[in-house]
């Protein structure tokens, strides 16, 4: 079996980002919090290797010093969604009946919402801060994992396998983790993969409206944000925090495909 | 059949041509207008276009001082109760009647029926302890007389304010047979044409206008319709109106946020305009805090912050800094008004060991709406840091922000006052009991006794002296750090000519003219 | 059957249009900050406000008011806007137009594009060509809309100056000028939506070419080209129609930052500003009407659903 392109280039820049989020705890070229507001808007320079931003900090630093706490919103957020979505998918899916109607009334009205009058809500009563986006952000998306899932299971429950399984004298529930949850898999990983991009993106939207991470924390969401009024004067900072939400991205979707094919109990046909 | 089709061409062609030869100014606005009532359901932009359309009795100049506007002359009787005024003549409505003494009166009764929901109401009615009106009559056609309870300096340049809509004179026309609101059949230079929400609101020159001469001062002077129609475009996006300046799809972006400012600057097409408004950015302190009721550390802040230096970071030369409470454009802001203590860290170290601080947190509200608050935050918190504060920031929506601020819930707050246009009103506006109005952040008894009395006093000299004890008083106790007054950014493309930013901040589009 | 299952699914709606109802109600009277402060601003006092509240009806208790409205919303009335007394429903159904055009001609574009983009990057899994498309797809999912708007904005309309900046007009005024004002949106719209469904497509697609009968397809002498066309490309369609449906009911809530940047009087932007204005009968309004549009697409779906599942096709 060769060593496939996309996993090896979704590997090393997932390592790359990884790396630089642990790398910035330790060490970043200037203090990233440090303004200097006679330095506001600089170029990039020797000194300032992707110029300065709307108050004179180095970008360099803030986009080192970002990567952790925008991966770990946006991871935070994933697995928040992912695990809370699938038990009700999976749950929705499998009981049917009036257990799937109600879970999917909740679920229905849920993704109906605005998730800025969710997060505006959420961030009023938890106060702000990093979790109350994490949770805004996976209650807003939970109900998408859930209906995914719930699709998964209802198209898979009925096939050979699963009847073969419970055939054979195996319970629901065993034959449920055993043979219907890997059939989710697929469907869901691109799905969680997406939903970490949304979320890095969710968080500039928030931070845009007041409503991300606190300053002076840098993030690449509230970099973006921030940047936006200079896209001509100042192009580069936005590009810079954009550049390393697209390469982080691929890195995550690439690498999410890879795991796909190793977890897929259906790729081992091919 | 073919000939009907070309005739109907023709007909339309007719129709669109004039049009197309002259579209009208068109001028952004960061959000559309809430009615058309003047001094009703009300914000800062519909006060903009409401007041092309009607004038009041008195009108402000540029200096933000009242100046008679619909009235030729007023006079104030000897014991300083009753006002006089004589109305201009030939003066007309938009509808074409003539200007008298009934439709004052009628739109003066109108605007204190509490039915009405006008906004100046308890200023007038006694409620504010500002003016009560206890009298209106029209002797004569061309005489209105008001009378209060006792006097008030502040009656005339609060009938004047243009968040009361100037308590523009309006034909009774305006509203139904069924007493329900129309539209403003005002006296101003341009008449309300086709408003559609969430788009436009389109204003047409009156013809008939009866300017006063002499140049444009303020809401008053020489008020020239120059371009035939008017067009304030509704543009939420501060970037999507920058687009469409520099792409030729509106003629003037008013109010400009700072940070769209590098771009504009840099662009040929455009010319950048500022002046300093009357609103006030501060960094509010709460002296009912556990922490920050300690004077000693509400003056360490202020020696930690390099003020000069944030405030040319944030607006560069386009205002100065004003540690006052009244605007750098106030005439009564002295010399001794404009000293602020220089930032000094060793001893604000010094007030903040003698107080006993430690590090602990102090959580600053700030907001995203107003980019200049933001960064004075973001500014303030770093300089902070460098004398030992730790502040921490909090950023909320505006209408989050406001209730904090209306509840005095908060530690600190980087917050904007809208304009006052009078200094005792900027002295109001921050001193009060907090028992019964917790948005006051200074409850002093002594300075409110001073306030009280600088509304009541008529002499300028004496006005100035109490206003001066004031800032002594202010800056000893800190409960606020003053900043600087926003600067009215209004960015016009080349050719467009006659548009001019001042102090209370409204656009004013005549006068205007658009070469080329 | 499916008409009774449609009944059925109606009525389940009722009970989640009331849930929405009431959330929405609760958290908006949870957030702090209310239209009459917003209103008075900085000078409120007490007085004031309290009077401006007993006009506004915000002095009730919370029961009673969420009682009169929905009582009045049964009937059909959403009330008026405490902003500017609009009527709340025919605002929304003139918003709900715009956005509506806006939002079906991008997906259906997005659709159109990415269903045989991610068919063909899966039936080339792991070549260069996969890597571009996935590359691709994922670099739209990492814009954000409001710069892909505004890039979109500065370039067409201020650089080549193809398209007016700011404006609408409806399609029953000056179709072409109404074309002109709305291409924009719908370009960078379909964009973004085409990254997430591209890989959606993709995915399923490689699902569908794992399963047995498209191996006897082949194994039949069918063509490549006519297995892709035939099998494999309708089959890639279902799952991402429960996304469709999923991204259509999101897309209202998130096409506000789209029609701000492009200045369109839509749907979208009527609730955000609503939101920032407390402006709770629009708010409550919009929900109402967002929900109830979503739970019929939904639905619609999932009557379609059968129709393209690939495991209904093979057995």
């Amino acid at each position: 079996m060769r060593v496939r392109l996309n996993a090896l280039i979704g590997g090393a820049l997932t390592v790359l980002v990884l790396g630089t989020a642990v790398l910035s705890a330790f060490w970043t070229p200037q203090n990233p919090l440090r303004i200097a507001m006679r330095a506001r808007l600089n170029a990039p320079s020797a000194a300032h290797w992707l110029g300065t931003d709307e108050v004179g900090r180095d970008v360099v630093s803030r986009l080192m010093a970002g990567a952790g706490t925008s991966c770990l919103v946006a991871a935070l957020t994933v697995v928040f969604a992912v695990v809370v979505g699938s038990l009700v998918g999976l749950l929705a899916g499998f009981a049917r009946g009036w257990v799937d109607r109600l879970l999917m009334l909740v679920n229905d009205a849920l993704l109906a919402f605005p998730g800025i009058l969710l997060a505006l809500g959420l961030l009023a009563v938890i106060g702000p801060g990093p979790w109350g986006i994490v949770l805004a952000l996976g209650l807003a998306y939970t109900p998408t994992v859930a209906r995914i899932v719930r699709g998964a299971v209802l198209s898979i429950r009925e096939r050979e396998f699963v009847e073969a399984s419970r055939s054979i004298g195996n319970s629901e529930a065993y034959t449920m983790m055993r043979h219907v949850l890997p059939g989710t898999v697929s469907p869901l990983i691109v799905l969680a993969t997406s939903l970490f991009g949304w979320a890095i993106l969710a968080e500039s939207a928030l931070s845009f409206l007041g409503l991300g991470v606190p300053p002076p924390a840098p993030t690449w969401g509230n970099m973006l944000s921030a940047a936006r009024p200079y896209l001509e004067s100042a192009s580069w900072l936005g590009v810079a925090p954009g550049a390393c939400i697209a390469l982080t991205l691929l890195g995550v979707n690439l690498l999410g495909d890879a795991l796909r094919d190793r977890l897929d109990p259906r790729s081992q046909a091919r | 059949m073919r000939n009907a089709l070309l005739a109907g061409l023709a007909a339309a062609s007719l129709v669109v041509l004039p049009a197309a030869a002259q579209t009208p100014l068109r001028a952004s606005l960061n959000s559309d207008i809430r009615s058309t009532q003047p001094g009703g359901n009300r914000d800062f932009n519909t006060d903009s276009v409401i007041l092309h359309v009607v004038e009041g009795l008195v009108a402000l100049n540029e200096h933000a001082a009242p100046v008679p506007m619909l009235a030729e002359k007023m006079e104030l009787s000897g014991d300083g109760r009753t006002y006089t005024f004589t109305l201009r003549q030939g003066v007309t409505f938009h509808n074409g009647a003539p200007l008298t003494s009934a439709e004052v009166l009628w739109s003066l009764r109108r605007y204190m029926d509490p039915a009405t929901n006008w906004r100046c109401l308890p200023d007038l009615n006694g409620r504010s302890g500002l003016a009560k009106i206890t009298e209106m009559a029209a002797p004569d056609a061309r005489t209105v007389t008001i009378t209060l309870e006792k006097p008030a300096a502040l009656f005339l340049s609060t009938i004047a304010r243009p968040d009361c809509g100037s308590t523009g004179v309006l034909h009774p026309s305006s509203v139904g047979a069924d007493g329900a609101w129309v539209k403003p059949v005002g006296t101003g230079p341009y008449s309300l044409g086709e408003w559609r929400r969430g788009q436009y609101v389109e204003l047409e020159r009156f013809e008939g206008y009866a300017a006063l001469p002499g140049e444009r001062d303020g809401f008053a002077g020489g008020k020239r319709a120059l371009m035939p129609r008017i067009r304030f475009v509704t543009i939420p996006d501060s970037s999507a109106a920058k687009a469409a300046l520099l792409a030729g799809n509106v003629d003037v972006m008013t109010d400009v946020p700072g940070p769209e400012l590098p771009d504009l600057r840099a662009n040929r097409a455009v010319q950048v305009l500022a002046a300093p408004s009357m609103g006030v950015t501060a960094l509010l302190l709460q002296t009912r805090d556990p922490l920050l009721k300690d004077e000693r550390i509400r003056r360490a802040i202020a020696l930690a912050l390099d003020v000069p230096e944030l405030v040319t970071s944030i607006v560069g030369d386009d205002a100065p800094e004003n540690p006052s409470p009244l605007p750098s454009a106030s005439p009564f802001r002295s010399e001794a008004q404009t000293r602020r203590p220089a930032r000094d860290l060793a001893a604000a170290k010094r007030l903040l060991a003698e107080a006993g601080y430690r590090g602990q947190p102090i959580r600053m509200i700030t907001n995203r709406r107003y980019p200049n608050v933001y960064d004075a935050s973001v500014a303030a918190q770093a300089m902070a840091a460098d004398a030992g504060i730790k502040i921490e920031l909090e950023v909320l929506d505006w209408a989050t922000e406001l209730d904090r601020y209306t509840r005095g819930d908060y530690q600190a707050m980087a917050f904007i006052y809208s304009p006052r246009l009078d200094p005792s009103l900027s002295y109001e506006m921050i001193s009060g009991p907090k028992d019964t109005q917790p948005r006051k952040v200074w409850d002093d008894p002594q300075a409110l006794e001073l306030i009280q009395r600088s509304m009541t006093v008529t002499d300028e000299a004496e006005r100035q002296r109490i206003f001066d004890r004031l800032y002594g008083m202010f800056m000893q106790q800190v409960p606020m750090v003053v900043l600087y007054n926003q600067p009215d950014y209004i960015a016009v493309r080349q050719g467009v000519t006659g548009v001019r930013p001042w102090a209370s901040g409204q656009t004013r589009l005549w006068g205007v003219a658009r070469g080329g | 059957m499916s008409a009774t299952y449609a009944l059925k699914r109606l009525a389940w709606a009722l009970p989640t249009l009331l849930l929405v109802a009431v959330a929405v109600f609760a958290l908006l009277r949870m957030v702090p900050g209310d239209p009459a402060q917003l209103m008075l601003g900085d000078a409120a006092d007490a007085v004031q406000l309290d009077a401006l509240r007993e006009t506004m009806g915000l002095n009730q208790s919370l029961p009673v008011q969420f009682a009169r409205w929905l009582q009045a919303a049964l009937r059909g009335d959403l009330g008026r806007s405490l902003a500017n007394d609009q009527a709340v429903l025919p605002l929304i159904l003139e918003r709900f137009r715009v956005t509506a055009s806006i939002v079906l001609a991008a997906v259906a574009l997005a659709g159109l594009i990415a269903v045989p983009l991610g068919t063909i990057a899966a039936w080339k899994q792991n070549s260069a060509l996969d890597l571009a498309v996935v590359g691709g797809a994922t670099l739209l999912l990492s814009i954000p809309s409001f710069w892909l708007g505004l890039l979109m904005l500065l370039f067409f309309g201020l650089k080549l100056g193809w398209v007016p900046v700011v404006g609408y007009v409806g399609f029953g005024e000056d179709p072409w000028q109404a074309l002109l004002y709305v291409a924009l949106p719908i370009v960078t719209l379909t964009l973004i939506e085409t990254g997430v469904l591209t890989r959606m497509a993709r995915s399923a697609a490689i699902d569908v070419l794992r399963l047995e009968y498209v191996a006897h397809a082949r194994s039949k002498g069918l063509r490549e080209s006519t297995v892709l066309r035939r099998h494999v490309l309708p089959n890639a369609f279902a799952p991402t129609l429960t996304l469709l449906g999923i991204v259509l009911g999101n897309l209202l809530g998130g096409i506000a930052v789209i029609e701000t940047v492009f200045t369109l009087p839509g749907l979208g932007r009527l609730l955000v500003d609503g939101i920032t204005a407390r402006d709770y009968p629009v708010v409550q309004g919009c929900m109402l009407f967002v929900a109830t549009i979503y739970v019929l697409v939904n639905l619609l779906v999932d009557l379609l659903y059968p129709l393209f599942d690939p495991r209904v096709a093979a057995e």
